[in-house]
């Protein structure tokens, strides 16, 4: 193996299983239908076998499931469908919902108090057609909605600052566009994925005004679907497979649930706690991270984890953005450089293209990881040796985030 | 939003209002009562931003609004920055349409812009009606941006009168088209959030900075309408809430009042009682403030529909630093149904030509000529003569008819511009010549509801009034205001109905 680091710590847990569903319009599938799909496809991947009755504990994260089909008692739901009768619980963190049921679902592996956990997270949103969009609002506070914000709109204030204070230069606005591009082109051979077609900056400049300077192409999309992974002890991970993934960070920051009050509207501080604390907590710095599921809810969302993270200074990521992908756009995957050092930024398309079925992104993103990091990506597996991957999955307008370091070799 | 979180929402929304640790100064919004740099319970003192000026730091135009605001079509909401950041809050942008094509918002960061009391949005037909100040129009723009500043009183008059007086009347103006319109060019049209009580929050705004009081001392508001927004429930408490009239306790005020019904001279009817009231000891206030408010109605294509406008005059009465001395008073009522709105009907009903003569005309002249004989004045005495204007021709015809000279006529025929603006139109009428009034001057006021009854006043203006015209936005400049814009017949319905 490639990877020289030495870790200091040892994993939260291992992860032995994923599963998931396509992602896009399910107009036959009930929420809770999804979600057992997703859970069984896990099960299903456990490579000694793995049985319903075997999983002790389920961690759900789902945001909108009271609003947008009437349910209550998720918990309930689950075990009906699974057949099963072991604790349960559900976490609403509005578009971090999935991350945060995986990071409690962690603190309860490491609690020793149970071997084996089924995490998931799902969402139906196109039931609901146009009213998705007032629904979406309770991810902001009462007066962003009564100052008639939409969530593309909060984003696009964000957007505009950032070109106000950093982006005065058409490029700025092209790497902004190129973002949607590049994941676009990460999800045309990902089986699960929303959206499987290439796009150019001329198709997301030219496309419909959502909240200027926000395009519809600037957007990820409304989806349904549900994604699950099996968690273990790391100890007992090789009980159940030859190439667990293990955890080995696990980090959860919050602010101030509404845009207005917090100090900047070009940088998401959550992103910067937490992610701060997963490094720390692995003893390594971000040129380190190989591939990164960055929560590209919109486009400037992952422009501006870029200068968050430190991979590029803070007002540059359009440059970087811009140069890497002329430098790249042929390539299978497009990553971004810095110092001849590569980050690939959503493998699988993000939520952009693969879609963002909201309580289900989260898990989604630990999914896509997982694979990647077996070599079982199939079309879209990334033409390197990597061993090292950051989920980064953002509730809001960046209320909460929650950060995971995956990794697959660890060397003490 | 059920009423009791409408009530909570109130309190915050109708004045800006905020918290501000009493240690370190440091200002939320919404407010909590827990400073951040103390890290346990803090002394937490509520300020507002009502009169404040903010600066906006970043927005977008909402192309695919939420349910809720899809009747506004495309707007623009931001984040507004008061005190150079000390707060910020988020607000739509209120008269203000954005163009089709790409808006480049970097363009408008740093605008300063003013907060301003409109509709958000119903449940319903049916159900509650919600407001906010948390909506912003430009500083540079159409509604331009003053201080409150409360002023202490230097005389009290033997005689009660007018201390004050705002007139609002909306950015947008719809064009006559034909000779219709009776001497009606131009009308005020009310934008997609305004309505009768928005109208009246910012005509009393207006005449409380005009007057320079103290808005604890007005303990009695009248809000005199014909399209006000509720059947049941009065515009008089909103204007109270947002204003803030009366001593406040516990989130009300020591204050009272009513909405008042009749026709067009639903508020100038109440100009006596003001006086009356504040020269009563048992009263025991300062101030009344009445308001005329309307966005007068019409059905589509009626008659009525070609020369109705949108606006609001609010008066302050009292006997300190009066600028207008009520003199004479003279009321004449009858039962003449000449114009009508049943219950749950939308629109009025008129009687043609029976609203001339054995109407408006028999009611007006009679007040008129009755106050001249009760005055012993004669129109000479008089610099200006105003009247109720349901458009250009009636006011002129009956002034004309009383004695009065062109000179004297068309200085307060500002329903040429405005429209007729119903319970606002003598008001405004009346305010439009307190604008250019010299101390001395005398100004008889007609007014006219159908239903039927008229009142004249006679006032007698007072050198206090130069002191506070710095102070006052003119009708004329309202009416002149280079931003103002105009829309189409479609649009003006559009909007009309929505705030109806």
């Amino acid at each position: 193996m490639t990877n020289s680091l030495s870790l200091k710590i040892k994993p939260h847990a291992a992860i032995i299983g994923a599963g998931r569903t396509n992602f896009g319009e399910q107009w036959y599938k009930d929420p809770e239908k999804l979600m057992i799909e997703a859970g069984i496809n896990a099960l299903e991947s456990v490579d000694f076998g793995l049985g319903r009755k075997d999983i002790q504990a389920c961690y759900f994260g789902s945001f909108l499931y009271q609003t947008t089909n009437k349910l209550g008692l998720v918990s309930g739901y689950m075990a009906r469908e699974l057949g099963i009768n072991i604790p349960m619980n559900t976490t609403e963190a509005a578009c971090a919902s999935g991350g945060s049921a995986f990071y409690n679902a962690c603190i309860a592996i490491k609690s020793g108090m149970y071997n084996v956990i089924l995490v998931g997270g799902f969402e139906k949103m196109t039931d609901r057609f146009n009213k998705i969009i007032d629904d979406l609002m309770f991810a902001a506070d009462p007066y962003e909605f009564d100052a008639g914000f939409t969530f593309p709109s909060l984003y696009a204030s964000m957007m505009a600052r950032y070109i106000h204070d950093y982006g005065d230069d058409q490029r700025c606005i092209e790497a902004l566009a190129q973002i949607a591009c590049k994941n676009h082109h990460h999800a045309v051979n990902n089986e699960y994925a929303q959206f499987r077609r290439e796009i150019t900056v001329q198709d997301v400049l030219k496309s419909p005004l959502v909240a200027d300077p926000i395009r519809l192409l600037h957007c990820s999309p409304i989806s349904d679907g549900a994604a699950a992974v099996i968690l273990t002890k790391p100890e007992l991970a090789r009980k159940y497979t030859d190439a667990p993934i293990y955890v080995i960070a696990s980090q959860q920051a919050t602010d101030d649930v509404s845009l207005y009050t917090r100090e900047s509207l070009t940088g998401i501080k959550v992103t910067r706690l937490a992610l701060k604390k997963a490094l720390d907590e692995v003893g390594i710095s971000m040129k380190d991270i190989q591939i990164a599921e960055v929560h590209d809810c919109f486009t400037i969302e992952e422009a501006i984890f870029l200068e968050d993270s430190g991979f590029y200074e803070k007002g540059k990521a359009w440059k970087g953005i811009y140069e890497s992908y002329e430098s790249f756009k042929n390539s299978k995957h497009i990553p971004y450089v810095k110092d001849g050092k590569e980050l690939i930024v959503n493998p699988g398309g993000g939520l952009k293209a693969d879609g963002h079925p909201v309580g289900a992104t989260g898990i989604r993103q630990i999914h896509e990881c997982f694979i990647q990091l077996r070599g079982e990506a199939g079309k879209h597996q990334v033409d390197k040796e990597i061993n090292l991957a950051l989920c980064h999955n953002i509730g809001g307008t960046g209320g909460i985030a929650t950060l995971h370091i995956l990794t697959r070799d660890i060397y003490e | 939003m059920s009423e009791p979180i409408t009530r909570r929402k109130i309190l915050v929304n109708y004045r800006i209002q905020a918290s501000r640790c009493s240690d370190c100064g440091r200002t939320y919004f919404p407010p909590k009562f827990i400073c951040n740099n103390e890290g346990r319970r803090s002394k937490m003192d509520l300020v507002d931003y009502f009169y404040h000026k903010g600066t906006l730091i970043s927005g977008s135009v909402v192309r695919k609004p939420t349910n809720k605001f899809s009747h506004i079509g495309s707007f623009m909401s931001a984040i507004i920055s008061f005190e150079d950041g000390n707060i910020k809050i988020p607000g739509r942008i209120t008269d203000y349409i954005p163009p089709e094509e790409e808006l480049d918002i970097t363009e408008f960061i740093g605008k300063n812009v003013i907060p301003r009391f409109r509709r958000l949005y119903t449940d319903g037909h049916q159900g509650l009606i919600y407001y906010s100040s948390l909506n912003f129009s430009f500083e540079d723009d159409y509604y331009p941006y003053q201080d409150y500043v409360k002023v202490e009183h230097s005389n009290v008059s033997e005689r009660a009168g007018i201390v004050g007086y705002g007139v609002y009347l909306p950015k947008f103006r719809i064009k006559s088209e034909d000779e219709s319109s009776l001497g009606v060019k131009e009308r005020t049209v009310p934008f997609v959030d305004e309505d009768a009580t928005t109208f009246a929050v910012e005509a009393g705004k207006r005449a409380l900075i005009h007057a320079g009081i103290d808005s604890r001392y007005v303990k009695k508001c009248f809000v005199g309408s014909e399209s006000a927004p509720y059947a049941v429930k009065p515009c008089m408490s909103t204007v109270c809430q947002v204003l803030q009239l009366g001593e406040e306790y516990a989130g009300g005020f020591f204050s009272g009042g009513i909405d008042s019904q009749f026709a067009c001279k639903a508020a100038t009817d109440l100009f006596i009682d003001a006086v009356a009231l504040v020269t009563c000891p048992t009263f025991g206030g300062e101030y009344v403030m009445i308001i005329g408010s309307d966005n007068s109605q019409a059905e589509r294509n009626d008659p009525l529909d070609f020369t109705v406008g949108a606006g609001a005059a609010a008066f302050l009465f009292g006997k300190k630093d009066v600028i207008a001395t009520l003199d004479y008073y003279v009321p004449y009522t009858s039962d003449t149904s000449d114009f009508y709105r049943r219950e749950g009907q939308k629109y009025p009903k008129h009687g043609g030509r029976f609203t001339g003569e054995p109407a408006y005309f028999k009611h007006v002249v009679t007040a008129m000529k009755t106050a001249l004989k009760l005055s012993g004045l004669t129109p000479k005495d008089f610099r200006f003569v105003v009247c109720h204007s349901p458009n250009a021709k009636f006011p002129y015809s009956a002034c004309h008819e009383v004695g009065f000279q062109k000179d004297q006529i068309e200085p307060g025929l500002v329903v040429k511009y405005v429209g007729n603006l119903y319970s606002g139109s003598s008001p405004t009428a009346l305010a439009s010549v307190l604008d250019i009034a010299d101390p001395g001057d005398r100004i008889l006021m007609t007014s006219y509801g159908s239903g039927a009854g008229s009142e004249s006043y006679i006032f007698t203006v007072t050198k206090e009034i130069e002191n506070k015209r710095e102070r006052s936005i003119p009708v004329k400049e309202q009416i002149e205001n280079p931003h103002r814009k105009y829309v189409d017949y479609n649009t003006y319905r559009k909007w009309k109905e929505i705030g109806a």
